[in-house]
């Protein structure tokens, strides 16, 4: 599911350190941001405009990071008040609602390893892609 | 410009710059006249490591944009309460780069 590819260049030490930031910032804002599921995708976005100047391994990471987490938003928005609306309205715990909050957390989980596996290797200087992430990001991001 | 002199500049200012830039910086240099050598010594340039500790102290103020430069920024910050706390954690990881953004921006007025 995650792949190491060789990237069109070496990157040097700062876009390796920009880049792992990107995934590791989110992260850091999900915990701030916490029960609210926009405030990472906000922080991914805002990195993003900072970086849009930047050279092409940044950018790349960065449009990742942001595609990624625009999938989380969508999956945790729905959970979110979804869980409001049973705590505040008529409707009830139901079997569909747990069998959400599940599929919710497992994609979460699986989300949260992926990042930091890759912030990591990032780091290292790897390029890292995602299985269907780093297809839409190389449509998206041209040198 | 003397390589020797050039190797020099680069070995004391390295750090003010991305790890990309500084090839590019040495050849632009080496290429620069002689005559530019007074005004490129006596540059000043900003810390990333300075900015990056008045950014985790003071980055809800805004201190840290004032410091390298973006006082618009600075007072959106200052403003917003560092864009209610989301803005000053971005900062902390993008501060260092735009410092060093800054510092390139300020040399190449020169080269």
């Amino acid at each position: 599911m995650i792949i190491t590819k060789s990237f069109v260049y070496e990157p040097g030490e700062h876009e390796a350190e920009k880049a792992s930031n990107s995934y590791l910032m989110s992260l850091i804002a999900l915990i701030a941001g916490l029960p609210l599921p926009i405030v990472n995708l906000f922080a991914t976005l805002f990195f993003y405009i900072g970086n849009r100047k930047g050279s092409f391994f940044v950018r790349w990471h960065c449009t990742q990071a942001l595609l990624s987490q625009l999938s989380m938003l969508i999956m945790n928005s729905f959970g979110f008040w979804w869980t409001i609306s049973i705590i505040f309205t008529e409707e009830t715990l139901s079997n569909r609602f747990i069998a959400y909050i599940i599929t919710v957390f497992l994609f979460n989980l699986t989300e949260f390893i992926a990042t930091i596996y890759t912030a990591i290797n990032t780091r290292k200087g790897l390029h890292v892609e995602w299985w269907f992430y780093g297809n839409l990001t190389n449509l998206i991001c041209k040198d | 410009m003397d390589s020797q002199k050039v190797d020099m500049f680069i070995m004391s200012n390295g750090k003010f710059f991305e790890s990309h830039q500084v090839m590019q910086i040495r050849e632009r240099l080496i290429e620069l006249d002689d005559s530019k050598w007074g005004i490129i010594q006596t540059m000043q340039f900003k810390d990333p490591t300075v900015s990056i500790i008045v950014s985790l102290l003071a980055g809800t103020l805004g201190i840290d944009r004032f410091i390298i430069g973006d006082t618009g920024l600075g007072i959106g910050k200052l403003l917003t309460c560092g864009g209610l706390g989301v803005w000053a954690i971005i900062d902390w990881f993008l501060i260092m780069g735009a410092t060093r953004e800054k510092n390139y921006e300020k040399l190449q007025q020169v080269l």
